[in-house]
């Protein structure tokens, strides 16, 4: 095409296939609830949720805490296979809440 | 996590998602393509990384334990997603100037002019495959939009492809949306680059460079192909720097580099696409992602037992952090480094008996580290969890070879088996160098394709030196108020 020549150009995305979802109801408290930790194994997020349940001990102590041991690594070889089982396992835990990180 | 929190939210669990302080702009971009745009977050100040226990602590409950609780408890204000314009919108009117204006300052191009993709230009790219072009090849995350063969011709168009380059084009994005390949991690925090190699008769036909010089930019398959992989990152699946790209440096894309086939046939050896199931001589390609590599410069020697120490002890000498991929439940056993082989070297190899097997087989061997190096490496350096091969080894997680004893200094090898490693033998004909990639695990994993021509192909290709008088396609609507 010549420098003055005028053309039509087409969007070069294509239209996000996800619809907006509403989020979960939030808790009325954290008294004797259980909060699930999922981590990805990356950025010390083992010490942090340590620090969390510290944090939590003297305000809330009846909480339960789901380590994140139980549902290994929400990154890498296994991220499909622990975010497919999540629902079910959340159910059979009887999880009311979770903590998810570290990262984005 | 944002992913794993968006999983709970739909499964009716309150989440607060942690997230370091320089990630928040991700967070917010990856919150979009998940349809969960309110999605609350608990700010990590700073990076965990750098930080003393003591002001990890103070930051945890002094800012992230509040966020916490705030996330939990409190109702996130109301979500709204971005309005966007439709699949075949016209988004800009005007000049070749004026269009590309538009796409720069929208986020549309990669910093290079591009092909203004026009009704014509993408018509003519639609002829060169049997599919329909609103075909949905797969999801790409993070924006999870559709892979589409129309979108392939858009971008392919914008890269400055040839519209008979659309058969390797499909196949790449085939490829990307494969599940194994791990495309959602294209913007993760080293910055790997996808390296698409290609393999067939379809690399002479084309008129791919795969002899001197084959990384380099100048040769408009080679380079206009790579440009376009980087180019549907971010427009399809939405890898833009500062937003869902996060790479701490990051790479430019490169160029498609072809095995040289005439060697290989002429040695008797088997090209890569052969490690994927491929009958040789299959139009293939294969991408897999890397942060970097190194060129083993004069490798020298008449003998395999002359060349293998000084290429062994390259592919050893790259690999530090990698070693994530190589140990533990989170990736291991999913390194895949991979070595370019000038001709003659592969010649001299040969000359001796010996095929890629044998390299592949020499170097397990050979490219080993001690294994407190690769346990500290892991564990103390980059700061993973359960880093211990002999722990690993007792859980069935890693292979017997990583824990044959217990003495700290015995030898271990860099990957799982011999045949994790790939080889391509390419480059200057006339040279005695290899390079080396190190290779990104499941962040990337090679996954490789055939590349599928159209039936009338062969018509195709000899009219394709006469004039072009194309056929238009539907014609896009306009999208109101977003022309230039």
């Amino acid at each position: 095409m010549s420098d003055s020549e005028i053309s039509n150009a087409y969007w070069p995305r294509s239209p996000r296939q996800t619809q907006l979802k509403p989020l979960a109801r939030r808790l009325d408290t954290l008294r004797g609830k259980t909060v699930a930790q999922l981590w990805d194994y990356v950025f010390r997020g083992d010490e942090v949720f340590a620090l969390l349940e510290e944090g939590l001990k003297d305000r809330y102590p009846d909480i339960k805490w789901v380590s994140w041991k139980e549902f290994g690594a929400t990154h890498g070889n296994e991220e499909h296979e622990v975010l497919a089982s999540i629902p079910q396992r959340f159910k059979e835990l009887g999880v009311d809440a979770a903590i998810s990180g570290m990262g984005a | 996590m944002l992913r794993a929190s968006a999983v709970c939210e739909e499964a009716g669990i309150p989440t607060s998602t942690l997230v370091c302080e320089g990630f928040l702009g991700l967070a917010a971009a990856a919150s979009q393509g998940q349809g969960v745009p309110n999605i609350p977050v608990a700010m990590v100040p700073g990076h965990t990384g750098v930080q003393s226990k003591e002001q990890l602590r103070e930051n945890i409950l002094g800012v992230t334990l509040g966020n916490v609780l705030n996330n939990l408890l409190e109702a996130p204000a109301e979500g709204k997603l971005e309005d966007e314009p439709s699949a075949r919108d016209i988004v800009a009117t005007g000049t070749l100037d004026e269009i590309n204006e538009y796409f720069l300052t929208h986020n549309l191009s990669d910093g290079l002019p591009i092909i203004p993709p026009t009704d014509e230009r993408v018509a003519a790219f639609l002829r060169y495959t049997d599919r329909k072009p609103d075909e949905v090849l797969g999801i790409l995350l993070p924006d999870c939009r559709a892979a589409t063969i129309w979108s392939i011709a858009v971008n392919g168009v914008m890269a400055g492809c040839r519209p008979e380059y659309m058969p390797v084009l499909v196949a790449l994005i085939e490829a990307m949306s494969d599940p194994y390949y791990g495309n959602e991690h294209s913007g993760n925090t080293p910055g790997g680059e996808t390296l698409i190699l290609l393999n067939g008769p379809i690399a002479k036909e084309l008129g791919f460079n795969y002899t001197q010089g084959v990384m380099r930019d100048g040769f408009q398959a080679n380079t206009s192909i790579g440009r376009f992989w980087r180019l549907y990152l971010r427009n399809i699946a939405g890898f833009l720097p500062h937003g869902n790209d996060k790479a701490t440096f990051g790479n430019t894309f490169r160029v498609v580099v072809p095995e040289n086939e005439d060697v290989c046939a002429k040695l008797g050896w088997a090209p890569n696409s052969t490690d994927f199931g491929f009958k040789a001589g299959t139009n293939t390609i294969t991408a897999s992602r890397y942060t970097g590599g190194n060129h083993i410069s004069s490798i020298s020697g008449s003998t395999p037992e002359d060349l293998m120490p000084y290429i062994a002890d390259s592919m050893q000498k790259l690999h530090s952090w990698h070693f994530l991929f190589t140990v533990g439940a989170e990736c291991g056993g999913t390194l895949r480094p991979l070595m370019f082989l000038s001709p003659i070297l592969a010649e001299t190899f040969a000359a001796a008996g010996w095929n890629k097997q044998h390299i592949k087989q020499k170097l397990w061997e050979m490219a080993r580290v001690p294994a407190w190096h690769m346990e500290r490496v892991s564990r103390d350096w980059t700061q993973k969890p359960s880093w211990n091969l002999a722990y690993e080894v007792s859980m069935g997680r890693m292979p017997k070879v990583y824990h044959e004893s217990d003495d700290p200094n015995r030898l271990v090898p860099i990957v799982w088996h011999a045949d994790d490693y790939m080889i391509v033998v390419t480059g200057d004909l006339g040279r005695n160098s290899g390079y080396i990639f190190a290779h990104n695990g499941v962040l990337g994993y090679p996954t490789a394709r055939e590349i599928k021509l159209p039936k009338n192909w062969k018509t195709l290709r000899a009219s394709a030196a006469k004039p072009d008088s194309g056929s238009p396609t539907t014609k896009g609507k306009r999208k109101n108020g977003t022309s230039s």
